[in-house]
């Protein structure tokens, strides 16, 4: 599975699908590692919307592309996240460390 | 994969046949070895254990087929497969077909013909150069397979004795706990605190199994040993965030519930940071629930960690619920989760809330597999205020201390920043003749400095905790006097001398306050049952003197050793 990636006005979405977890964590990395070397991209948007599942590995690579993207002077949004995974963003407090959008 | 070197034995009664053979063996880069007969075939091969034979069928003293067949049997339970090639003048289909029945890989006619012999050796080599590649493979996996299990084990039976330690059996708690593997990455830790508070720990570590339970290691020990010194919830939090930022990668943190349970005073703080609501359920049924409000444990950096737990106090017994995202995400067979709503519900019977609620997750999961380790805990919080019992061993007559004396002077940044009495009685405890006198000593120290630091510096009234809701104000005041405070200074003295045959230690504590009537105070009689004032009695309880001076700023109390 390949994780599509739209590159729009600075902001470059990465849209997920349904489990979000360890089983995607190459598709994952090898989807925003390329945007963290792109000088256009300001700020990467990790698209939930269509996510039904995260689990805590899920909030790993989460905390670790924060990581990257802060030393390439890049911002990590979470979107549109709903159900549990929005519940599950919200146990784990990650309001304080992402900008989250409804 | 380069071609490596074989051994062949060639087995003829015919020289020539041998001697061109081995021509063609060795061209190959082969080592060839010779038999002319089955039986001699059958001892070199014993000898030499080749990778392929190359056998006659009519010779002398033992054929070719009977060596065959003896040949299989011999290898018949080895994994090895040693190919054997029969060379014959009878090729006829009866010939053929009972040389590949009597175990032979392949058939060739003679006389030899060079060509396909060589084409022959070539496939033949490239076999069993596999086969030794997968026998290779294979040992490497079961080696890397006995290693992992091994260090399964060694962490299940590490992390096992972590988990089993006696003080985690406290009367006041309940664990129920399933791992998903062989090895849990949820830990249950539960210890009192010299002045009998009791801490309660549950972690869950990113992922399962090895991993998880190696993140969730430093966890204890910080625990364990903060909590037997006597530190506060807040700061045992802050020092194992400190210690899991350090040691974890980025994408691994542990999410945690700290609570500690002051059974005197009645009242429970909750740290909850990324695990389930944490559920309060009093003997009247009311439930309150404590929400994570803090990210896990091993993520923030120091300077944005934020220790403050949420604090209440209770009147009426209950029970305290916590449990692991495990226990409430645990889908039945019909892929519907258990969930928290289930847990209180089945918590409501009458005096078996924990089994109950066990019961109904047993039968919710159906005999279906978890996917996630599954932690459930009930800390009963007891009908009336226990007394708190104070060990104090049996006076020693030892020989007269040589005497020392230690003084601390305190300021509002100092008081601010310093867990002051863990830290003074860390010092203390170096000291061989109070090592034993720790519970004691632990309990005199912390309500005299408290007393001085809230009512003496703070000038917080203790009147105000009677009052409902009075008690959370009251640390919230605490809370921001504290932050704010600009002057203002406690002093500490310790005296350990010889007095009339014995060792004391004089414990004098000096604040900068205005001081109260302790005239009036003193004459009431020493009881359990006022709401206040009840670790001053205590204190009194345990100490040979205590003595007010000046306008009442300054307290001495003489613990006889």
């Amino acid at each position: 599975m390949q994780i599509p990636v739209q590159i729009e006005n600075g902001r470059a979405r990465l849209r997920l699908d349904g489990r979000f977890d360890f089983s995607v964590h190459r598709e994952f990395r090898d989807a925003y590692m390329p945007l963290l070397e792109d000088n256009s991209v300001r700020e990467i948007v990790i698209d939930l919307g269509r996510v039904e599942y995260v689990d805590s590995s899920a909030l790993g690579m989460l905390l670790l592309l924060r990581e990257r993207a802060q030393t390439s002077g890049k911002q990590v949004v979470l979107s549109g996240a709903r159900g549990t995974v929005r519940q599950v963003l919200e146990v784990a407090n990650f309001g304080r460390m992402f900008t989250i959008e409804g | 994969m380069t071609e490596s070197s074989l051994t062949i034995l060639i087995v003829d009664d015919a020289t020539a046949n041998l001697k061109l053979a081995k021509k063609v063996v060795q061209q190959l880069g082969h080592r060839a070895v010779l038999a002319h007969d089955g039986e001699e075939a059958l001892q070199r091969f014993d000898e030499v254990q080749p990778d392929l034979v190359l056998m006659d069928v009519v010779m002398p003293v033992m054929d070719g087929i009977t060596a065959t067949r003896a040949l299989r049997q011999r290898l018949a339970h080895t994994a090895q497969h040693v190919p054997i090639l029969l060379l014959s003048a009878l090729d006829g289909t009866a010939d053929v077909l009972r040389g590949l029945e009597a175990g032979a890989d392949d058939y060739l006619p003679k006389p030899i013909n060079v060509a396909i012999l060589q084409a022959k050796l070539r496939n033949f080599a490239r076999l069993v150069e596999n086969q030794r590649e997968l026998a290779r493979q294979n040992k490497e996996l079961a080696d890397r397979r006995a290693r992992a299990e091994e260090e399964a084990q060694l962490a299940a039976y590490v992390f096992t004795h972590l988990t089993d330690r006696e003080d985690a059996h406290d009367p006041q708690l309940r664990i129920y706990q399933v791992p998903y593997g062989e090895v849990s990455g949820e830990l249950v830790c539960g210890a009192r605190t010299p002045a009998g508070v009791l801490h309660v720990l549950l972690a869950d570590a990113t992922g399962h199994g090895l991993p998880a339970a190696l993140s969730a290691l430093p966890v204890t020990e910080v625990f364990h040993s903060m909590t037997a010194n006597g530190y506060s919830l807040s700061a045992i939090a802050r020092e194992i965030n400190r210690k899991l930022k350090r040691l974890l990668p980025v994408d691994r943190f542990v999410a945690a519930t700290l609570i500690a349970v002051d059974g005197a005073e009645q009242v429970v703080e909750i740290w909850n940071g990324g695990n389930p609501d944490v559920v309060w359920r009093d003997g009247s049924g009311k439930v309150t629930r404590f929400r994570s409000v803090h990210p896990p444990l091993g993520i923030l950096p120091e300077k944005d960690f934020c220790s403050q737990p949420q604090v209440f106090t209770y009147t009426l017994p209950g029970e305290l619920i916590v449990c692991s995202d495990g226990l409430i995400e645990a889908e039945s067979p019909e892929g519907r989760a258990f969930g928290l709503e289930a847990v209180i519900a089945n918590a409501a019977a009458e005096g078996k809330g924990l089994q109950a609620v066990v019961g109904a997750f047993e039968a919710h999961l159906g005999g279906g597999p978890l996917h996630d380790d599954a932690t459930l805990l009930f800390i009963g919080l007891p009908q009336h205020s226990q007394v708190v019992s104070v060990a104090v061993p049996p006076q020693e007559r030892v020989a007269a201390s040589s005497g020392y004396r230690l003084g601390l002077c305190l300021g509002p940044s100092e008081l601010r920043q310093l867990e002051v009495v863990p830290g003074v009685m860390d010092f203390l405890m170096r000291i061989p003749a109070l090592k034993p006198h720790q519970g004691a000593l632990f309990v005199i120290l912390s309500e005299l400095f408290n007393n001085a630091l809230d009512h003496g510096v703070l000038g917080l009234d203790s009147r105000l905790k009677a009052e409902p809701g009075g008690f959370e104000r009251y640390l919230q005041t605490r809370i921001e006097r504290l932050y704010t405070l600009q002057e203002g200074k406690i002093e500490l003295q310790f005296h350990l001398h010889n007095v009339e045959g014995g060792n004391v230690l004089d414990v004098t504590i000096t604040d900068s306050g205005p001081g109260f009537d302790y005239g009036a105070y003193l004459r009431e009689p020493l009881t359990h049952d006022r709401p206040h004032g009840r670790g001053i009695a205590l204190v009194r309880s345990l100490c040979s003197e205590l003595v007010y001076s000046g306008v009442g700023n300054s307290v001495r109390a003489r613990y006889a050793l």
